[in-house]
Formats: structure tokens, sequence, C-alpha cells
């Protein structure tokens, strides 16, 4: 009974816990309504993108629970399977009850190559877990848009890579900037630390 | 009238949309690449604003976009001098004439207002390529008149730009590409990438040294290189008083 309590007593707090039904992706959730969003927030853009289960959505439908982002692109050869393993390796630090409280976005900055339909292939080839990652592809500036506020620099070369900054973002439940960890292969330790001090989880008592 | 019916039922590519121009397929040469860029970026034809944004102009997208108001704006979209030069939220006043260009925007207002009015902002080839052009031709790197006028400008502060569409429009029919404002253009910040896990010995980082300036397309260009380091130096919420845009457009458009 108590951490149940605790979770709606901080509801108005949260903006919401996670309460859906697993089984679907992130981005198929309800839109959550809550208390108007920090001005730092991420989610005020108003963008539109198409997830890789074909569903159009803007990015403030992942408000609720935290986000740890990275910006990629599938046909990538060397950088983006690295940093997919490093979100890896930080989801599966994490205590086995805070897993399912904290989303991953992959957010593809290849528009033109990165179809919903790629997406899921990479989905499939990398064994993303349907019920935390989501994967979006959005309109070449809205692409823009979005790196901009994270500070992701990209640009195409000559062979159709993409030079690009590897950065792990990690949101808080509104979407607001807590840290970020630059380059591939880090430790994962300063992240964690960052993870756990944002708000417990619903069903845990707060503080833990 | 008779052009607009033939392009209609010739099945050509619509015309431009008023206050547009169609800038024909070219090629641009980018000043400072790395090992793997190209040296010739194609750019295909596009339809680029005649005239930079005006106040006028903003006005009417800030009055039907209520978020974009000087007192509304999220401070994550634009800094703490956006649109200052206008008297408040819906008043230019004097210091902000209204067929002056509208400055102090920064490029997520920019990018916004683009969108609003179903067009984008040009990307960076679409934009150095339009601006190569002199009143009297396409690329005017090779006049040294043209040259010599726009040094005279980027090296001459100005700290409240004119009206707009006063001069003498480039070869491709588009005004005040220099001499008024800079303006902001989609991938402004894809100059410098850094912690790129290829290295980023790839790239040449020491752009302004001598080494950097011999390795350029053209180390004479100077304001060329003007260009390139201060669109190096922003990030998308700064505005500066004398940076504005224009929009630009695919001939065909695809419905949104």
């Amino acid at each position: 009974m108590k951490p149940l309590l605790t979770c709606l007593l901080l509801i108005p707090f949260l903006s919401g816990c996670p309460h859906q039904p697993e089984g679907r992706p992130p981005c198929c959730r309800e839109l959550r309504a809550g208390p108007p969003l920090p001005d730092r927030s991420l989610y005020h853009i108003d963008s539109r993108w198409t997830s890789d289960v074909g569903r159009e959505v803007p990015v403030g439908v992942l408000r609720g629970r935290p986000q740890l982002v990275a910006m990629i692109y599938t046909s990538c050869e060397f950088a983006c399977p690295i940093i997919v393993n490093d979100l890896r390796r930080i989801t599966a630090a994490l205590p086995a009850d805070r897993r399912s409280s904290i989303g991953v976005l992959l957010l593809s900055i290849d528009p033109e190559r990165d179809t919903p339909e790629r997406l899921a292939q990479f989905r499939n080839r990398m064994s993303l877990p349907i019920d935390t990652w989501t994967l979006l592809r959005g309109a070449a500036d809205d692409v823009r848009e979005v790196a901009a506020l994270l500070g992701v620099n990209y640009r195409k070369d000559s062979r159709g890579q993409y030079a690009h900054s590897n950065l792990i973002t990690l949101l808080d439940a509104d979407g607001e900037v807590v840290f970020q960890q630059a380059g591939l292969n880090q430790g994962v330790e300063p992240i964690l630390e960052r993870i756990n001090s944002l708000a417990a989880p619903c069903g845990t008592p707060a503080g833990r | 009238m008779l052009a607009l019916a033939a392009g209609a039922l010739g099945g050509a590519e619509p015309r431009p949309a008023p206050g547009m121009i169609r800038v024909p397929a070219g090629v641009h040469r980018p000043l400072v690449r790395s090992i793997t860029d190209a040296a010739e970026v194609p750019v295909a034809a596009f339809d680029l604003d005649v005239l930079p944004v005006t106040n006028a102009r903003f006005l009417e997208f800030v009055l039907a976009n209520p978020r974009w108001a000087r007192s509304r704006v999220k401070r994550l979209f634009a800094d703490g001098a956006y649109l200052a030069r206008w008297a408040g939220d819906h008043e230019l006043g004097s210091n902000a004439p209204p067929d002056a260009p509208v400055t102090d925007v920064s490029w997520f207002a920019a990018k916004a207002y683009a969108q609003w009015r179903g067009a984008r902002l040009p990307t960076l080839a679409e934009w150095e390529y339009a601006a190569l052009a002199s009143p009297t031709g396409p690329n005017g790197a090779q006049d040294p008149e043209f040259r010599a006028r726009l040094l005279r400008w980027y090296s001459t502060p100005d700290d409240a730009p004119g009206r707009v569409g006063q001069g003498t429009p480039n070869y491709w029919g588009v005004h005040d590409l220099h001499g008024l404002i800079w303006e902001w253009v989609s991938d402004f910040n894809n100059s410098l990438v850094t912690g790129d896990a290829r290295g980023d010995g790839g790239l040449e980082r020491d752009l302004f040294c001598g080494a950097g300036a011999a390795g350029a397309r053209d180390p004479s260009d100077f304001p060329a290189f003007m260009r390139y380091g201060f669109r190096s130096s922003l990030k998308a919420s700064y505005t500066v008083h004398n940076l504005g845009f224009r929009c630009a457009r695919d001939p065909a458009p695809t419905p949104r």
C-alpha cells in the first residue's frame, strides 16, 4: 500500500508514472497531460516524428520517464553500433526495478535512408527492447533542430557517411537535459549516478 | 499571365511563389572541407526569397504564433536579446521599420517562421551558391569590383540595417545577400564536428591559421572566411543585431 500511496502523491510533481501496459513501444502510449513543461524542456519542440512502428508523434509523447537520447543513423558502420552498445551497457547496469522506468530514444540523423522500415530492421538486428526503446525519424530541418538543442553536430560526407558527435544525453521525465556524456566506450558510473539522482520510480519507496 | 497559364498547362514545374525566384541548379564549392568532403556540392534548383524577411512580415508570424512573442518565447529557443529592437511584443517601434529586415532572431525562430510559411531555410550550399552571383554574372568571384564592394561592407560595422530591396539585385534577381545583414542557413552548425569517433584528425582544425587558408578553396575570399567564422561562432538560440534570414523552397513542394 505504501509504495502505491507514494506514487499517487508524486504524480503531480513527476508528471505521471509509467502505468501503461507493457509490450507496446513508448511512442504508442497515451500522450500524458501534466503541469506546464519547464522552460528548458526539449519537449517544447512541436515537430512530428515517425517511429519504427509507423506512428507519427511529437517527442513530447515520451514525457513521464527519463530518457537516454542519442542521434544515430542505421547504415552507420562504426560509431552508431558502439553508441547503441553503450546505451545497453548503461541500462543493463541499472537495478532491475529501474530498468523499465528509463526510456532510450534513438533519433535518426539520416531522414533520406532511415525510413520507418529501416528503423524497424535496425531494431530487430540490434534486438532493441520494444517497451523501452523508441526509434524516430523526422524531417531534415526538424532533425537539425533537435541536434541544435542537444549540441549534436553532424554532416554528410562525399561517401554518404555522416560525421557526427557521439553524445549520450540524459533527459529527466520532463525533457530537461540533466547530463551529457561525450565519446564512445565511456565508463557507465557517472551517468548511472545521474540517473539514480532523478526521482525514484513508482513502485519503489521514494528516496531509496 | 501567359507564362503562368503555359506553366500550368504544359506540366512544367510550378512557378515560384510570389516574392521568390527560381535559382537554377549549380554547384557550391565549400571554402574549407575535410578530406572526405567533396570539392563540389551539387545544388538542385530551388526557390529563394528575393528579399530578406522584414519586421512587418515577422510581426504577422508572431501575431499568428503567440509562443514566438518576445515576452513568451522560451529561453531554450532564443536568448535574452530576441527581437530587442522591437518596441514590444506586437509593436515594431521606431527602431524597427516595417520594411527593414528582421534581426535579433534565433535560428529556431527563423526555422519556425519558414515552416509557418510552408517554406524552409536555405542550406549553406544554396545560400553561398546564390550569393556568389554578382549583379552581372553567376560567379562574382572573378569580378574584382564586386569583390571590393563586398569587402567594404564586410569591414564596415553597421548598427541599423536599412530598408530591404534598395540596391541592385544580383544576377539571379536576389536582393541584399550582401550589404545589409548576415543570414541564417539551415545547416549553419555543420562547419565543425567535434567528438567524432573516426577522429578529429580528419577535419582541418586549424582553419584560421596560415595552413588552413592555404588549403582553402580561395584564400583571398575574405568575405567567405568571415561568413564561415561567423557561422561557426553561432548557436541556434543566439540572436544578433544584424543577423536575419530569408526563406527557400523546393521547386515542387510536397504537401505537408
